[in-house]
């Protein structure tokens, strides 16, 4: 029974880990410029995401070693080096990305400006790093992120026209008044909030922590199968509302208050406090998860002792990054920088950063040094190479389609 | 074995699981044979600096060289002896209370993170 309550709970923190700042942004964004043009980027990124973390966390749980250690030792220290400057600091960018958004929607509800927000959920942040008990903060954070299931709700009171969203669908391309430049540049936002890297670097060192063995791998590709792709589909719920709200108006979405307006139209007051309240957990869930990978990436490029379950004092080195990388993080914001425009940033660069994260998990679960007989399966090196050949293309293309589209405004 | 696949980067772990740094370098000796032998781990900044090299390696080992200060002993080093078994990582027979501890971790836990009020407790 405990067994059960325990896969439950992943699955259900799963869900609600999955979606963060830039799944809610890039989701509503796509919804309203193209309407559901872009669902099946978000299938291809829902499977690459469980290919991939189903990768690592199995060659986590067999071998003991997180990502990052994985990392190192096939790219060697200068290629890590470059992966760890540019994970690292996307990773910081997220964070920032996610403190604002956990301030947007702290104003939404509050109506205090979310730059005064900003510094207090950057030391609460840091607090709950410091001393809560991690998992139950995890846990927390997920369960509650499920109120984002709003949307879905939302999206059958809405009385969208099925035909008209099967048609957008069904036709990927661009509407009229957009080109295939925008286009495609959404596609790859889209396809990279759904594949971030921390997401894995995350995983994997919570594994570590968590001392997992062969024996959890079930409750690994539980948490995986099922949790991130019911993840997928609350980010989809929001490119749904969106889509059946704004793209008939040819309105486009700039802000988090017009991303929690669909929930508000279908529901009231009661909707609008659902999605503030879900953005407020997803967001500050995932700064959590940030903030740490930040730390886990350097220390475990360097050999450091690392980890939440340490006491801070065995790990000083590993706390000292994580502490920079908030005051970091919530420093970009205070620069008046726009937090939305910072996730769209963000998104482009991970996309960027992506192949040489994913390249060494690959190699490494087809070495039987480290996985024995539990190597990669014929399917799973097929989609894991094909994933590899979408990664590299999107991330050669990532920076082209930045600047000729600016940003994605056409 | 093949030194730069198997040793080199690898996570070296003490006999209590503790994690003591990486095999950032290699000390080759001679056996009484004149072949030539892997005698010592090196590991810290200082020896991942020299091994990456220019200005960049300069960098890297910047910051320990300059917490070594004047009682400079060279990179961290681990004598062959004491390794114990080679695989996805290298487990030591030594606990690593017994090796010298990283200038960096010493420094940062004596002025910043050991005076911050919690620090001693787990989570």
């Amino acid at each position: 029974m405990k067994r059960i309550f325990s896969v439950a709970l992943g699955i259900l923190t799963a869900i609600g880990g999955f979606v963060d700042i830039g799944d809610i942004v890039a989701n509503a964004e796509a919804g309203a410029r193209f309407g559901i043009a872009h669902a099946w980027v978000l299938l291809v990124g829902v499977v690459g995401i469980c290919v991939y973390a189903e990768m690592s966390g199995r060659v986590t749980a067999v071998s003991g070693r997180p990502v990052f250690d994985l990392v190192r030792e096939r790219l060697g220290p200068r290629v890590a080096l470059a992966n760890l400057t540019g994970s690292f600091l996307v990773t910081v960018l997220t964070l920032g990305a996610e403190l604002g958004g956990v301030g947007l929607a702290v104003q939404l509800a509050t109506s205090v400006d979310y730059l005064l927000w900003v510094p207090v959920v950057a030391v609460v942040l840091w607090v709950a790093l410091w001393r809560a008990k991690f998992s139950v903060l995890e846990n927390v954070f997920g369960l509650t992120g499920l109120t984002l299931i709003v949307f879905v709700v939302a999206f059958f009171h809405l009385g969208a026209d099925p035909g008209q969203l099967w048609q957008q669908a069904a036709h990927p391309g661009p509407p009229q008044g957009e080109d295939w430049g925008t286009y495609w540049f959404f596609a790859i936002a889209l396809f990279a909030s759904a594949l971030t890297p921390y997401e894995v670097f995350f995983f994997s060192s919570g594994a570590v922590e968590e001392r997992w063995t062969a024996r959890d791998l079930a409750t690994s590709r539980v948490n995986v199968f099922v949790g991130f792709p019911l993840g997928g589909l609350l980010a989809f719920a929001l490119m749904l509302t969106s889509a059946t709200v704004f793209h008939p108006l040819s309105m486009s979405v700039d802000s988090l208050s017009q991303v929690a307006m669909p929930a508000a139209l279908a529901l009231g007051k009661l909707g609008l406090a659902a999605a503030l309240l879900g953005f407020f957990a997803a967001t500050f869930g995932a700064a959590m998860e940030t903030g740490l990978s930040a730390g886990y990436t350097v220390a475990q490029y360097f050999g450091w002792s690392w980890g939440k379950l340490r006491r801070p004092r065995e790990a000083a080195r590993f706390h000292t990054v994580v502490l920079v990388s908030i005051v970091v993080g919530a420093a970009i914001l205070l620069t008046t920088i726009d937090p939305i425009q910072l996730t769209e940033y963000t998104l482009i660069f991970s996309a960027v950063a992506l192949p040489l994260t994913y390249l060494p998990i690959l190699v490494v679960a087809n070495d039987r040094g480290y996985l024995g007989n539990r190597v990669n399966g014929r399917t799973a090196n097929a989609l894991g190479v094909a994933y590899l050949i979408v990664i590299l293309v999107a991330a050669v293309a990532a920076m082209p389609l930045m600047m000729t589209t600016r940003m994605g405004a056409g | 074995m093949l030194l730069g696949f198997d040793l080199l980067d690898r996570q070296i772990i003490d006999c209590d699981g503790q994690p003591v740094g990486k095999v950032d370098d290699v000390e080759l000796g001679y056996d009484a044979d004149g072949a030539p032998r892997i005698s010592a781990l090196l590991t810290g900044q200082r020896a991942l600096g020299r091994r990456i090299g220019g200005r960049l390696g300069r960098w890297i080992a910047g910051p320990a060289l300059r917490l070594a200060g004047p009682r400079d002993d060279g990179p961290l080093r681990i004598d062959i002896a004491h390794v114990g078994a080679i695989g996805s990582a290298i487990d030591l027979i030594v606990s690593r209370d017994e090796l010298p501890e990283p200038a960096l971790e010493t420094w940062l836990r004596d002025h910043l993170i050991g005076r911050i009020p919690g620090a001693g407790h787990e989570s």
